[in-house]
């Protein structure tokens, strides 16, 4: 009992204690975190070139969390300004574009085609 | 406005039964894809589909899938090949097969595609072809509530990426598409057969692979044992035509096209080998 009443008075102070998601644990900066981690997309974004469509769009997006996240620093408004789950989830997001840009940057994903399709082979039905 | 933009999109997005729980993606795209969704509607309901037995497509899905396809396309140009719709409302993209690794990243990684679950790999096997399988992927993307399915190819010697690395759900998949089509995928943590049986020889659905297998096996009284041998079938081979001689349903033959094209924008000007 007393622990709910604790629980509730939590609540009611607006701290998270869960995220109700396995695993995935309150996040207790997001702010920092979130703007790191677009700092380094936005980093590893500028050096491709600048008419790559995945550029312009991934920094159009990212720009538009930054000021987001300068906009409000209250959690439960930019989770639904940013409208993309719980911020925890928008963090895991934020590493994995993170990553994708790094990727992308090694494989130098912008180049014309490597290899054409044989005539034939997604000719379908055959 | 932009914002504005995105949140018309997404009242306008879906019509089908679901909820609209998912956010919608939110590109500067937006915007065209609004113009096209509001041109495209007023010629297209003339067209509507008023058959009872013929499944209806919602315009505004197709539309959004088709720009969907184009983002991809346009974001990894130096592996998509194509980009296509089949069956009405299922978006493909056709890949080299050394982009597998990257285009999963993208899908899985992206803010705008969030394909985080693999739902299955299947392969295809076309032997007049020279390179004779597909080995087709098929996403969910919970966040957005749409699925993709990406194509690629090999032939029997040439190894596959295995993408392992990015769904562990890839796993037992690849070694299902191993064991039946014996496609080799490289960087795989443990390509063991795991359909057939200890012993079995072959890949069973490969089209040259003959229905009674290679092998049959039996118990042998005097070796007490179960004994392998090659089959051997009094009757070699025998003809069965089961195809019927009249069309059973001629209406509805041309109700849906198979495949159609995704309109690409080829000619980038860094087109460099």
């Amino acid at each position: 009992m007393a622990t709910w009443k604790a629980a509730g008075d939590a609540a009611k102070s607006a701290i998270k204690l869960s995220t109700n998601l396995t695993k995935l644990e309150v996040n207790r900066n997001p702010h920092h975190v979130l703007g790191s981690l677009y700092t380094k997309t936005l980093r590893a974004l500028a050096k491709m070139p600048q008419d790559y469509a995945y550029r312009k769009h991934t920094e159009a997006i990212l720009n538009d969390r930054v000021s987001q996240l300068k906009a409000t620093t209250d959690l439960q408004l930019l989770e639904k300004n940013i409208n993309c789950g719980q911020i925890e989830e928008v963090v895991i997001q934020a590493q994995y574009e993170l990553r994708l840009a790094r990727h992308l940057l090694e494989v130098k994903s912008w180049e014309g085609l490597i290899e054409e399709a044989k005539p034939n082979q997604w000719k379908w039905p055959m | 406005m932009a914002f504005k933009a995105v949140n018309l999109f997404r009242a306008m997005g879906r019509t089908s039964a679901w909820p609209v729980v998912a956010a919608s993606r939110s590109t500067d795209r937006s915007m065209p894809v609004l113009a096209r969704t509001l041109a495209t509607e007023a010629p297209e309901a003339p067209q509507e589909e008023t058959r009872p037995t013929v499944r209806k497509f919602d315009p505004i899905q197709r539309s959004n899938l088709m720009d969907y396809g184009q983002y991809v396309a346009e974001c990894l140009p130096k592996f998509v090949q194509k980009v296509q719709l089949t069956a009405g409302d299922e978006l493909e993209v056709l890949i080299a097969p050394e982009g597998v690794l990257t285009v999963m990243t993208f899908l899985k990684n992206h803010h705008n595609a969030q394909f985080t679950n693999l739902v299955d790999i299947a392969g295809v096997d076309m032997p007049t072809r020279e390179f004779r399988f597909e080995v087709v992927y098929n996403f969910l993307s919970l966040r957005f509530n749409s699925r993709i399915r990406v194509k690629t190819y090999t032939d029997e010697m040439t190894p596959i990426e295995s993408i392992c690395s990015i769904f562990p759900a890839a796993n037992w998949y690849e070694r299902e598409v191993f064991d039946m089509f014996g496609v080799f995928f490289v960087n795989h943590p443990d390509l063991r057969r795991i359909l057939t049986d200890y012993g079995f020889e072959g890949h069973p659905l490969r089209k040259d692979f003959p229905l009674s297998g290679y092998l049959e096996c039996r118990y042998d009284d005097e070796l007490a044992r179960v004994v392998y041998e090659p089959v051997e079938l009094a009757q070699e081979y025998r003809k069965f035509d089961l195809a019927a001689p009249w069309e059973q349903f001629p209406n509805f033959r041309e109700s849906v096209p198979a495949v159609e094209d995704v309109p690409l924008e080829k000619g980038e000007p860094e087109k460099t080998k």
